[in-house]
């Protein structure tokens, strides 16, 4: 590793800036000394001011499932132009990062969707005629009413883009339809709770600001998760001098600074987790006491591992045997170790049982909800409380038996959210009929095309389904299948929800502000449901169409309405946050699942090594190996026509899963859709940089752009998923979004036995490809 | 000119999120395909001892500004107040001799075919109300910041960056 003090720039330390900035001719009080802070709101309303400018507190809009950065947007002459970061934003602290500030490029573009459509032309033709709203609501209702007098209720699924502030809308939407086909995505933080509930009871998050040594386990520090603050621990991290361990297929800005990269095969995460546990259990490395009094089935656990030794590991991961056994010993003897697990271990056919090998390894070491380890969030406190918009009605076993393509087991459900359909399984039920046949899909904030796999499949279901409602802020991949298109108002165009330091609350609550008049004639997506649910004669349950009622129903544990909230433009701050108490095993243990009888997560009160309740369901009770759809060590007769392997990306610095590339500020960063392949991987092919490439697997292929990138294995090449839609600001077209474009999704296998997690429905990002020079047309 | 302005940036704290660049675009109006700030990803050693370092690039209003030399039209300037490098757009005819002779391939020429580059928010200084430009403003970590530097500082974060991005 290069010497990362021979790189470190010109730095100068506080004391010397501060003396350097006195004496300049500006004055010490000019340049500010308080490093990384934007605008507090009077310092905005004085910028705003010197340019005739007005200034808008609210939050940002442009990426998270949850807790936003606060943001001053500037408007001059009623048009939004720029953005600054909220000082006052608990979240974000006056940072923004490239998304952020090209939120008016966003709002402004092209691709806009400004008007309701229906469809005129053939489904995929793409031919609309502008309606009225009321015709908009008015069809779609008429439509759901007659599905359900005629078909039952359960004929609606509605797909969820992600753990959005919105997803509420629709489990209530769902509820009062009474139709359990609320679609997760299956591909993020889901997979990982359901797993972690059912081993721990709980989820349990790295202590980072805490820890010796932080493994990031296919995570993305930097560009993944709530706004800026992974970056901003893993930074402090490493300037205290934390060990950094980074395991993933590839090296990105984040794993390229850590101290050790394990260069783990995509999709062998499980595999790789497995030898470490060999490791640890067989060097007598865990913590005695932790495993005898709190864990069930260590000795099953023992017996079990000794299938898979890091020589079998090294083989499936491709991690060297050496590695695996200093990486494990290193964690296991670091007091205070944690790790953050990532998209990575959830992207994967065998999902459930890498993040219970991974949980095992954090619970038999001692790091559990000790110090600096992982650790049970500490109830209390917080002082922000609001009412939250689910609805009982959804947790019932009616709604179970009734689900479309159960997101878990039936015996496991209800879940978090009551009733929990899969994505994928719920749109390839439409062409086999089975269990029965879904009659109307509606698609808010999300493209099936894009974001699930095989968009071929998907796409024949599209044209099958009887009746296809895109929501959406532009215009996207699978509109032209549309009956009916809704046009979302972004953020910065409506004055509602209410939200702040995540869904549940946590420690900031702020009014959202309208930050100019809508382009066009969208509606919020709260608006939409709310609307629907009156149209549906469901008004009761939707506070008659008034979002405001709404959020002042939110509002009633506060004692105050969005009026009152509105009278603090940076919003409300809780009282600071409970001191960490840990070893909360005694409690966390007991936790009752949200089955409708109640039983706890963990029988025998212990952690779930030996996990019964899943042997009850009919899975593995201990965490295996199975080998993906193809796989260098599963299917190597694949690999003299497809000799690498293929994965992608779920986040990037400057995209949001699969939207903004119409953003022109965002498109220059990232113009192409880029294939990383190691230098000498593509010097045996010929290829060079930024050459066009014809990537081909068993199921597809693509033509992308290569970049040469000595990150990476040299067996594996990687690139970032959602790329389809073009920038016209830029003069760049759409990607086909079948064989031949950039969707990555094109390349993976849906094989049902082999393609995804038996229990929790994630499925295979990796598969095996061929990599040449395309050649010019 | 004791001191001058400066950009001070630590590659050991820059986790490349575009911040800088985004927030150089949107604040200063610079037009498409054009960017004043840029972001180098620098790799080091060979797989499976891999490292990458992130470079967030401006005009370096270098202390010896080759740019300075190179203008056939006179038309690139370092004042001698601030240290500051700014382009009178009048005299500039597009000929890029100031792009020839940049070793960190800052000038930039968009719609107008005139040279373009950070003018280190000049404006706001001579109004007297810089605090610190946008870039650095928004940077998440720290990494980025305006400094008044001496000579020798200056010609330190030259080589300093030269040597990050393996400029010889």
């Amino acid at each position: 590793m290069t010497d990362g003090k021979g790189m470190s720039q010109w730095m100068i330390d506080r004391r010397s800036f501060l003396k350097t900035t006195g004496a300049g001719i500006l004055g010490s009080s000019v340049l500010r000394a308080t490093p990384f802070l934007s605008f507090t709101r009077d310092e905005a309303e004085a910028a705003a001011k010197e340019g005739k400018e007005t200034v808008i507190p609210t939050f940002c809009d442009m990426c998270g499932p949850s807790q936003r950065c606060g943001v001053y947007a500037f408007v001059k002459d009623g048009r939004f132009i720029k953005v600054a970061g909220m000082k006052e934003a608990p979240t974000s602290q006056g940072a923004l990062c490239a998304k952020g500030h090209s939120a008016p490029q966003w709002v402004y573009s092209r691709d806009r969707l400004k008007v309701p459509l229906k469809r005129v032309g053939e489904k995929g033709e793409g031919k609309f005629e502008k309606i009225t709203w009321d015709e908009a609501i008015g069809t779609i209702a008429s439509r759901l009413k007659e599905q359900k007098e005629k078909h039952g209720p359960e004929t609606l699924a509605i797909l969820s883009p992600a753990y959005r502030t919105y997803y509420p809308y629709f489990l209530r939407f769902l509820a009062a339809h009474g139709s359990p086909n609320y679609c997760h995505s299956g591909i993020c933080a889901m997979q990982m709770m359901f797993t972690f509930s059912y081993t721990y009871g709980i989820n349990a998050s790295p202590e980072f600001d805490k820890s010796d040594l932080i493994v990031y386990w296919g995570s993305q520090p930097i560009y993944a998760g709530p706004p800026l603050q992974n970056a901003k621990s893993f930074i402090k991290a490493k300037g205290r001098g934390t060990k950094i361990i980074a395991i993933k297929p590839s090296v990105e800005a984040d794993s390229g600074m850590a101290d050790i990269w394990v260069p783990v095969r995509p999709g062998t995460d499980a595999a790789l987790a497995l030898g470490m546990i060999h490791v640890v259990v067989n060097e007598d490395l865990i913590d005695e006491t932790f495993v005898n009094q709190w864990c069930y089935g260590y000795d099953q656990l023992k017996k079990h591992i000794q299938k898979y030794p890091p020589e079998w590991a090294e083989k499936v991961s491709g991690v060297p045997e050496k590695q695996i056994r200093e990486v494990a010993r290193m964690y296991a003897t670091t007091k205070k170790a944690c790790i953050s697990i990532g998209n990575g271990l959830e992207h994967a056919h065998a999902s459930n049982d890498s993040i219970r090998a991974v949980c095992i390894l954090i619970a038999i070491t001692g790091h559990l909800d000790r110090e600096g380890g992982n650790v049970f969030p500490t109830m209390g406190g917080g002082g922000i409380r609001t009412n939250s918009l689910q609805v009982k009605s959804a947790h019932m076993q009616e709604m179970v038996d009734k689900l479309i393509a159960p997101e878990f087991p039936r015996a496991l459900q209800p879940f978090m959210f009551g009733s929990h359909a899969a994505y994928y399984g719920a749109l390839e039920s439409i062409l086999t009929e089975k269990p029965y046949l879904l009659r109307t899909v509606i698609a808010p904030g999300t493209q099936p095309l894009v974001s699930t796999r095989q968009p071929k499949k998907v796409v024949e279901a599209l044209k099958k389904l009887d009746f296809f409602v895109v929501v959406d802020v532009a215009r996207t991949a699978d509109m032209d299948y549309a009956d009916v298109v809704i046009p979302v108002a972004t953020s910065y165009e409506i004055d509602h929800p209410f939200e702040g330091g995540g869904i549940s609350g946590g420690g900031w609550l702020m009014a959202r502000n309208r930050v100019i008049e809508p382009v066009g004639s969208p509606k919020s997506i709260f608006e939409f449901f709310l609307d629907l649910g009156v149209a549906m004669g469901y008004g009761g349950q939707f506070w008659n169409g008034s979002i405001k009622e709404c959020m002042n129903y939110q509002l009633e544990p506060m004692k105050m309405t969005i009026d009152d909230l509105r009278k603090h433009p940076t919003g409300i701050r809780s009282e600071e946050n409970p001191k960490p108490r840990y070893e909360k095993y005694e409690s966390v243990f007991k936790t009752p699942s949200p089955r409708l009888s109640g039983a706890p997560y963990l029988p025998q009160g212990k952690v779930a090594i030996y996990n019964t309740t899943f042997e009850k369901a009919g899975f593995n009770p201990l965490p295996e190996w199975r080998e993906p759809p193809e796989s260098i060590t599963g299917t190597p007769e694949l690999t003299k026509r497809y000799p690498l392997i293929l994965s992608d990306y779920h986040t990037s610095k400057v995209y949001t899963s699969s939207m903004q590339r119409n953003v022109p500020n965002l498109r220059e960063v990232i113009p192409f859709p880029l294939l990383h392949i190691h230098p000498d991987t593509a010097s045996e092919r010929g290829i060079k940089n930024d050459d066009w490439i014809i990537v081909e697997s068993p199921h597809g292929w693509m033509k992308v752009k290569a970049e040469i990138y000595p990150g990476i294995r040299p067996d594996t090449v990687m690139i970032l998923h959602g790329w389809w839609q073009g920038c016209k600001e830029l003069g760049f077209g759409d990607f086909p979004l079948f064989d031949g474009g950039a969707n990555v999704n094109i390349m993976y296998s849906v094989d049902p036995e082999k393609a995804f997690d038996p229990i929790i429905t994630a499925y295979a990002s990796q598969t095996l490809v061929q990599v040449k020079k395309a050649v010019a047309t | 000119m004791s001191t001058q302005y400066g950009f001070s940036f630590d590659s050991e704290k820059c986790i490349q999120c575009h911040g800088c660049q985004a927030a150089c675009k949107s604040w200063r109006e610079v037009e498409i395909l054009v960017n004043w700030r840029r972001l180098e990803n620098i790799w080091h050693g060979d797989y499976p001892n891999v490292t990458c370092f992130s470079a967030s690039l401006a005009c370096m209003h270098c202390a010896d500004p080759p740019c300075v030399e190179a203008c056939p039209e006179e038309a690139i300037e370092k004042r001698v107040e601030d240290g500051i490098v700014v382009v009178d757009r009048d005299k500039c005819t597009g000929c890029r001799a100031c792009l020839e002779a940049c070793p960190f391939d800052v000038p930039q020429f968009g719609r107008d075919d005139k040279m373009q580059k950070c003018d280190l928010c000049v404006n706001e200084i001579d109004l007297g109300r810089m605090e610190q430009p946008p870039c650095v403003e928004t940077c998440p970590t720290g990494t980025l910041r305006v400094v008044r530097m001496s000579r020798p500082e200056k010609i330190a974060a030259e080589e300093s960056m030269k040597k990050l991005l393996n400029i010889r």
